[in-house]
């Protein structure tokens, strides 16, 4: 059977498996994106939406409706979706656009939508113009679900696309004159489950300006600017800016969590990168941060929040960058000597960005396929006890402090060689073998002269040695796409982050994320708890990241907790272990005074960094 | 030994030497207890069963009992059951057990596995009333710029690694112990030690393997280059094919003076163990070494024949200035680096002890046909990965 030929029960198990990270949404590989998507906006017309779509439609959940047919007849199969989604999941959605093609056509839809006769959303469409609100199931289904195994499906009665703060001040007043609910929505789901609502969900993505202003180094965006896009246009002029995942919306990140990245290090978090933002209150009241009169929102509590107002645009800083910018990788046994590591940069302040990687991480993000995936972990953590890499961004002054700090450690050449070679990495013998030589100093073989030229003639490293496990369609795509060098450059690769998704290949991830003290012990004992609460339920877990914030002062750490959000097995267990890892975080956070945990910085994004991590 | 009444209790079963002792020992009709720990989860027993299996040894019913044990336990780890057990039917000790790693970083466990773990092997040897208490040293608790090393304790050395520091306190603590406690001791002191010059088998590929396997792993490497990728990069490093199919590898060994290796075949090793066994003289020390140490140029000889390739130059005294390995030589020179003290060694063992007791069982010479056997059978088992 061809690739793109399955049947429909495969067509509905790959719909469900759809991790919603939006990536089909923005352009990182250069495919330009899904042509109906970038023109009707809703998800529902992104190859993400007809999968959601065409599950909700082969499950029975929602009737075949016109807008459905018309959703299902704007997909032209060019495969676009196919190498993106490939490229993050391992899946090719043009499989279930045929079958959500077949489906429709084997199904009469009624001749008019029932949506047609609901006078609030005339209302609503009297307000942002008829193309940008629906209530169709066919578009509101795609709004409904999240692949956080805590979240409920929820179908909201409106999608609704503003244009304009002014837009957005017109509509929550008539939301709020007609106690209708309302749930703002970047870019994607958040993953977390807040972005459902029962009312109408007002999607963000049409509002997507990008203004920069140079003389002030800052560049004000709309909320459907994503990280891909805005950190493109920075790139373009010169600068950096401090964002999240490609796919992410930049206001959206900011709002709910503050930017979690490595780049945090230098950078920092929450308030720290926005000059300014202007939001319009559940009342309809426009502000903006630096208004005198303005509520606090620098301001942070330890308590759950609610969504109170709607960020319309914000001014984001932009960073200088050099020509002379590089990454290295610095292996770890063990996490405490990570740690340590980790901290003596950030004190020092060397480099602009820094992070400990656990050895799922890295694996995912480097291999094309799961596959891969595997074997590389089992390679970098059992053979070669690369349990934890740090990675240091910075120009060659900041590395070569680094190197003169004296550690064993994978410079960008030798990190691309590794990369394009990792398929010989497995059966790499020498490797082996230098291991079992370098008990005295680990990875004390990263230092023999020539290694990174040994390296290369080892391992063969080339785009079409990576690829050669990828579908073969696809291959020479991708390998034009490797041949270049962002997919292995480790400052493209962190500022940009488009292989971070795959961390959600082999199945969804659950982000566990606080703040804390940058202190291995205190670390070390989260890490044993989650992992043994983890292993009690029977739930694939591994440590994410450690990002140092504020000169090493504190770290954002991630733990990831892995659950098929299709299997209610698993999703119960979690359910279960998740309670547990709470309650195991306010233990110590009551204890220790100086944990944060990510669930209260939900919607309080936008405070000051140090009231967050001090107050 | 071979008495009905006699029971010999070993430790270190699962090691290189002590698996073909162990299966040597059951062979000839002895009587076993093993006392050692399980590998992860698999037990102790199925790992005993394996290794005799592997070396042709069927034990006879009861003749091999086993007991997970951890001599960092003053009663071994052992029940009371299990110790009174063990003490009513011991009548000699073989101590093998030994943590064999150089690293400083494994200071700690070395420690704690060659020497503070003897005091409770020791004092179940007491209880038992053991006849002998027989333990396996290493010939290189002599410091490397000693010369002549006669059969007698070591006074003090400057040692090349943890392994062989702990080895030579541990040999202290059991003439100590095992004289201030009445128990009648040897102390075996083999040399290094590869497989079985009839057959090849060895149980482990570490030391002399090493160096072949890393050579192994170079040629590899260079070969699927060549092979796969066109040469290249093999042809920049100055390697490549010879009309005959050799591989042309030049690698520059530099050692800072010249010197030999003693090794002995594990076969030696056996039979000579077995017979001091039999005929043990009290708190005596013997050499289980070579009369004929190899050079390094006939190991280099011998390893370009096995491996077919070409170039390996061994140069003695400092490297000279400005000398600029090329990626293989900086390779290998890191994989030899732990055994690089036993490159140049210039140690002779004295094997007056030894001659007495082992009458008529000489070491047999490293030859190439025994070496090419039995780097065959280490090739063949994947050198034990």
């Amino acid at each position: 059977m061809d690739c793109l030929e399955v049947s429909a029960e495969q067509a509905l198990q790959m719909a469900k498996g759809c991790r919603q990270y939006a990536m089909c949404k923005i352009d990182f590989l250069g495919t330009g994106i899904c042509e109906s998507g970038a023109d009707r906006r809703f998800v529902a017309y992104y190859p993400q939406g007809r999968m959601l779509l065409y599950a909700a439609l082969a499950e029975g959940k929602i009737p075949v409706t016109a807008r459905a047919k018309e959703i299902a007849d704007g997909c032209t199969l060019c495969g676009k979706c196919d190498y993106q989604c490939y490229f993050v999941t391992g899946m090719r959605p043009t499989a279930v656009m045929r079958a959500l093609k077949r489906f429709v056509v084997g199904h009469p839809q009624p001749d008019r939508a029932a949506s047609d006769a609901d006078p609030l959303l005339a209302e609503i469409r009297a307000i942002v113009g008829s193309r940008w609100a629906d209530s169709d199931p066919a578009v509101t289904v795609t709004y409904s679900t999240d692949p956080c195994p805590l979240a409920d499906q929820r179908i909201p009665r409106y999608v609704v696309l503003p244009e304009s703060a002014e837009q957005v001040a017109a509509l929550l007043a008539l939301f709020r004159e007609h106690g209708i609910a309302w749930t703002v929505r970047g870019n994607g789901t958040n993953i977390l489950g807040f972005a459902l609502g029962d009312g109408a969900i007002i999607d963000m993505n049409r509002m997507k300006r990008i203004e920069f202003d140079e003389k002030n180094w800052t560049a004000r965006i709309g909320p459907g600017v994503t990280a891909f896009e805005l950190q493109s246009e920075a790139v373009r002029r010169g600068y950096r800016v401090c964002v999240a995942e490609g796919a992410a919306s930049v206001i959206s990140s900011i709002m709910t969590s503050g930017i979690l990245s490595l780049l945090s290090t230098a950078y920092g978090t929450c308030a720290s990168n926005v000059v300014d933002a202007e939001f319009v209150s559940r009342e309809g009241r426009r502000f903006s941060l630096n208004d005198k009169e303005a509520p606090n929102l620098f301001a942070f509590q330890m308590t759950d929040q609610e969504s109170r107002f709607v960020c319309t645009s914000a001014t984001i800083k932009l960073h200088p960058r050099s020509d002379d910018e590089a990454g290295v990788l610095v292996p770890f046994q063990g996490l405490d000597d990570a740690v340590a590591f980790a901290r003596d940069c950030a004190v020092r302040r060397i480099g602009f960005g820094i992070g400990i990687l656990g050895a799922e991480y890295v694996s995912s993000f480097i291999s094309p396929t799961q596959a891969q995936a595997v074997t590389v972990k089992e390679t970098l953590s059992t053979k070669l006890g690369m349990e934890y890499l740090v990675v240091v961004l910075g120009d060659r002054h900041a590395l070569r402090s680094v190197a003169d700090m004296g550690r064993p450690l994978i410079d960008q050449k030798l990190f691309r060689t590794l990369n394009l070679g990792l398929n010989a990495l497995g059966a790499a013998e020498w490797l082996e073998l230098l291991t079992e030589v370098s008990q005295e100093e680990p990875f004390s073989y990263l230092k023999i002269q020539g290694f990174s030229e040994l390296a290369e003639t080892a391992l063969g490293p080339s785009p079409e040695a990576l690829l050669k496990e990828v579908d073969p369609d696809l291959r020479s795509f991708y390998a034009e796409l490797y041949a270049g060098s962002e997919m292995t450059d480790l400052v493209w690769l962190n500022m940009f982050r488009v292989t971070s998704s795959r961390i959600g290949r082999e199945k969804h991830f659950f982000p566990i994320l606080v703040y804390l003290p940058l202190e291995a012990e205190l670390l070390g004992v989260l890490v044993r708890e989650f992992a043994a609460i983890a292993a009690k339920h029977g739930i694939k877990h591994d440590l994410g990241f450690i990002t140092p914030v504020d000169d090493g002062k504190r770290c954002m750490f991630e733990y990831d907790y892995f659950v098929d959000h299709t299997d209610p097995a698993q999703i119960a267990d979690f359910r279960v272990a998740a309670g547990e890892v709470g309650a195991v975080i306010e233990k110590y956070a009551a204890k220790t005074g100086t944990i944060r945990w990510l669930r209260y910085l939900l919607h309080q994004g936008v405070c000051r960094m140090e009231n967050l991590l001090y107050c | 030994m071979t008495d009905s009444n006699e029971t010999i209790v070993m430790t270190g079963a699962t090691g290189f030497l002590g698996s073909h002792l162990m299966a040597a020992l059951v062979q000839r009709g002895d009587r076993l207890i093993i006392l050692g720990r399980p590998q992860g989860t698999r037990p102790l027993r199925e790992r005993v069963d394996a290794l005799l299996a592997s070396l042709g040894a069927t034990p006879k019913k009861h003749q091999v009992d086993v007991l997970e044990a951890d001599f960092s336990d003053p009663s071994c780890g052992l029940n009371w059951h299990q110790y009174a057990g063990v003490c009513l039917k011991a009548t000699h000790f073989l101590h093998c057990a030994s943590d064999t790693r150089f690293s400083e970083t494994n200071r700690l466990a070395s420690i704690q596995t060659n020497v503070r773990s003897l005091a409770s092997i020791i004092e179940l040897a007491r209880r038992s009333r053991a006849a002998y208490f027989h333990y396996v040293s290493t010939a290189y608790v002599f410091g490397a710029e000693t010369s002549s090393c006669p059969e007698a304790p070591v006074i003090a050395a400057r040692h090349a690694n943890v392994y062989e520091e702990t080895k030579a306190w541990a040999e202290r603590d059991v003439a100590e112990e095992c004289s201030r406690l009445g128990i009648p001791y040897t102390i075996l002191r083999p040399s290094i030690v590869y497989g079985d010059s009839r057959t090849g088998q060895a149980t482990r590929f570490t030391a002399l393997y090493h160096h072949v396997r890393s050579l192994s792993a170079i040629r590899d490497i260079y070969l699927k280059e060549i092979r796969e990728l066109g040469g290249e990069k093999a042809r920049r490093h100055g390697i490549y094919l010879d009309a005959d199919g050799t591989l042309h590898l030049p690698l520059r060994i530099h050692l800072p003076r010249r010197g030999s290796v003693n090794l002995i075949p594990i076969d030696y090793f056996v039979a000579a163990v077995l017979a001091v066994l039999d005929r043990p003289d009290s708190d005596t020390i013997y050499h289980l070494t070579s009369n004929r140490p190899v050079s390094m140029e006939e190991l280099a000889c011998y390893c370009e024949r096995f491996l077919n390739i070409r170039g390996i130059k061994v140069h003695y005294g400092p490297a000279p200035e400005g000398f600029a390995p090329n990626p293989a030589e900086a390779l290998f020179d890191k994989f030899v680096e732990p055994y690089r003290p036993y490159l140049s060694d210039i140690r002779n063992f004295e094997r007056r002890h030894t001659d007495v007791a082992t009458e008529g069982i000489d070491p047999p010479e490293l030859t190439y046909d025994v070496f090419e056997r039995c780097m065959a059978f280490a090739a063949g088992a994947n050198w034990g990965r």
